[in-house]
């Protein structure tokens, strides 16, 4: 049963350097001894690891020559040769990662030691975004992997800008307004991101490359009517009655009866002729009224409605307007990471 | 009021001026119906003419004026035994005191040709009138006047005067306009012929006035 777990671990702990011996490898010396490792024969990949490490190797090379010692020194049980042998892989690549589901518990742990010993600024992102200057900020994260005094800056052609400086550890997460002293936006331009950490002699800070570029503000428009609110007629037709006829009876009636009344008893009965014509006229003129479709009237509630509306779409506008005047003094910023040209490294 | 003075008023109210002030004008000719009676119940004529009226409104402010010719002849059974010439001229000016009632004042002045076959008169009128839109473009009014001061040719005087009018206004179309008018005047005069004692003259007359009319 002991047995099968050995093996079990051994296996598992292949997988790692495995994935890793898929990258290209110039140097004959490490290749030998990737296919060593992948024999298990872990006294022969120690030989020539190290005597591939006093050979000229290419940075990723030298890397892998180290991480194969790590691995090996790990499956060997010798955790503090297996942990120098990782802090030289962070060192080389900071930015390594070990998945730890595909290593062996010793080696992530050895590795996660490493780490913790070595002062690195590893995975700095800087995320693409886009705000109005002053209502946003450019998110920044990287991670500290020993307490340290760390300062971020931006240093680009605009000028450089300390970001943020403090004692950090671990995941850092950092807002930069993109601002300037008096409130303006930083200028438009290509700056580079840099974390610096120190711990006493030690010095390390990675650097990530962004692209500024400045844009105007979209400005409102503005309202010609209000979502779900319409204007309503100003006029009315009321409904046919006989009110126009009524009121020529009436007014006829009136001169009638005023022409009756006042005529003078020593002058007879006055002609009706005269009043007979116009009369007719006006009765007739009232008749057909009533028989017309009534005029519009002012529909005096539909007015009040549509000047409240009036109103507030006016008043709206204005805070629109007064809106578009602030959008245009601002400033839209778009800030895209660009990619690294060289990485990070100790110094 | 003489032709030249009405002449002006027609100009002033109908310049381009005066209608660019959003005034309303309306201007047009008249054929007249009348009938007169004075005096006595025996003395009546009734004849026809023709006149012309100018209205015009700014705001609630209105005025209106018309003038008729009217040739006048004695009735059926009439003691009168020739006929006679009538000019009358009034004038009106008024402010609206309600949509439909406005206070008005104005004077009316009939002449006669022969002088002394009839009684020509002068009044000044103060009143009030009432109208109303009873349609699409058309109004009925209806007028009581007093009529103060009146004057006569043949002297005397008279304690009450008052004169009724109804009037219509129908749009046609467009500009044009259909008038028609009714007056219906009572004064009730009163001569002292030689000192004799005061006896009554009184005045009657109507007058029907159909036309029609241009508005600007």
């Amino acid at each position: 049963m002991i047995r099968h777990l050995c093996v079990l671990a051994l296996l598992v702990s292949v997988g790692g350097p495995a994935v890793a011996g898929a990258q290209a490898v110039q140097n004959a010396t490490l290749r030998r001894a990737q296919q060593a490792y992948d024999n298990l024969e872990y006294r022969q990949v120690v030989s020539l690891a190290q005597a591939a490490l006093r050979e000229r190797l290419t940075g990723p090379e030298r890397a892998r020559a180290y991480e194969l010692l790590g691995f090996t020194y790990g499956a060997l049980d010798s955790i503090l040769k297996a942990v120098d042998a990782f802090k030289q892989v962070v060192l080389i690549d900071p930015e390594r990662q070990l998945d730890p589901n595909r290593v062996s518990p010793k080696a992530y742990s050895a590795f996660d030691v490493a780490l913790r010993q070595v002062l690195l600024v590893r995975q700095l992102r800087v995320d693409s975004t886009t705000f109005v200057g002053g209502r946003g900020a450019v998110p920044i994260r990287f991670t500290v992997t020993q307490p340290a005094r760390v300062v971020t800056r931006a240093i680009g052609g605009g000028g450089s800008f300390v970001i943020d400086s403090g004692a950090w550890n671990g995941q850092v997460n950092l807002s930069w307004p993109a601002r300037l002293a008096s409130g303006d936006p930083i200028p438009a331009g290509t700056y580079t991101v840099v974390v610096e950490a120190r711990l006493g002699q030690n010095t390390f800070s990675a650097a990530q490359p962004i692209r500024v570029s400045h844009g105007s503000v979209d400005t409102l428009q503005s309202l010609t009517s209000l979502p779900g609110y319409q204007y309503l007629p100003e006029t009315e037709v009321p409904p046919q009655s006989w009110r126009p006829l009524g009121l020529a009876f009436l007014y006829t009636g009136g001169a009638l009866v005023g022409t009756l009344g006042l005529e003078s008893s020593s002058l007879g009965s006055s002609s009706k002729r005269e009043l007979a014509v116009v009369g007719g006229a006006a009765l007739v003129t009232g008749f057909v009224m009533t028989l017309r479709k009534p005029a519009p009237r002012p529909a005096a509630a539909n007015i009040l409605y549509n000047r409240l509306l009036r109103d507030q779409i006016a008043r709206r506008n204005q805070d629109i307007a007064k809106e578009n005047v602030a959008r245009r003094q601002q400033v839209q910023l778009t800030l895209v990471p660009l990619p690294k040209p060289g990485g990070a490294g100790p110094r | 009021m003489s032709r030249a003075a009405a002449g002006v008023a027609l100009l002033v109210l109908t310049s381009p001026a005066v209608l660019a002030q959003r005034v309303a004008v309306t201007v047009g000719p008249q054929f007249v119906l009348a009938s007169y009676r004075e005096v006595a119940a025996g003395l009546r004529y009734q004849g026809t003419g023709f006149g012309g009226a100018v209205s015009a409104r700014y705001r609630k402010f209105s005025v209106e004026a018309d003038v008729v010719r009217l040739t006048l002849d004695p009735t059926t059974g009439s003691a009168a035994t020739s006929g006679f010439t009538a000019t009358e001229v009034s004038a009106w000016v008024a402010y609206d005191l309600a949509t439909y009632a406005s206070v008005e004042a104005g004077f009316v002045r009939r002449t006669v040709d022969p002088e002394f076959d009839a009684q020509s008169v002068g009044a000044v009128r103060i009143g009030a009138r009432s109208f109303y839109e009873i349609g699409p473009g058309a109004t009925v009014l209806f007028r009581a006047n007093y009529l103060a001061a009146p004057k006569f040719s043949g002297g005397g005087h008279a304690a009450f005067s008052i004169d009724l009018g109804l009037g219509l206004d129908v749009r046609l179309a467009g500009r044009l306009h259909g008038t028609a008018g009714y007056t219906f005047q009572r004064i009730n005069r009163k001569t002292n012929p030689g000192g004799t004692g005061e006896i009554d003259a009184p005045i009657q007359a109507t007058v029907a006035r159909v036309g029609l009319a241009v508005g600007f």
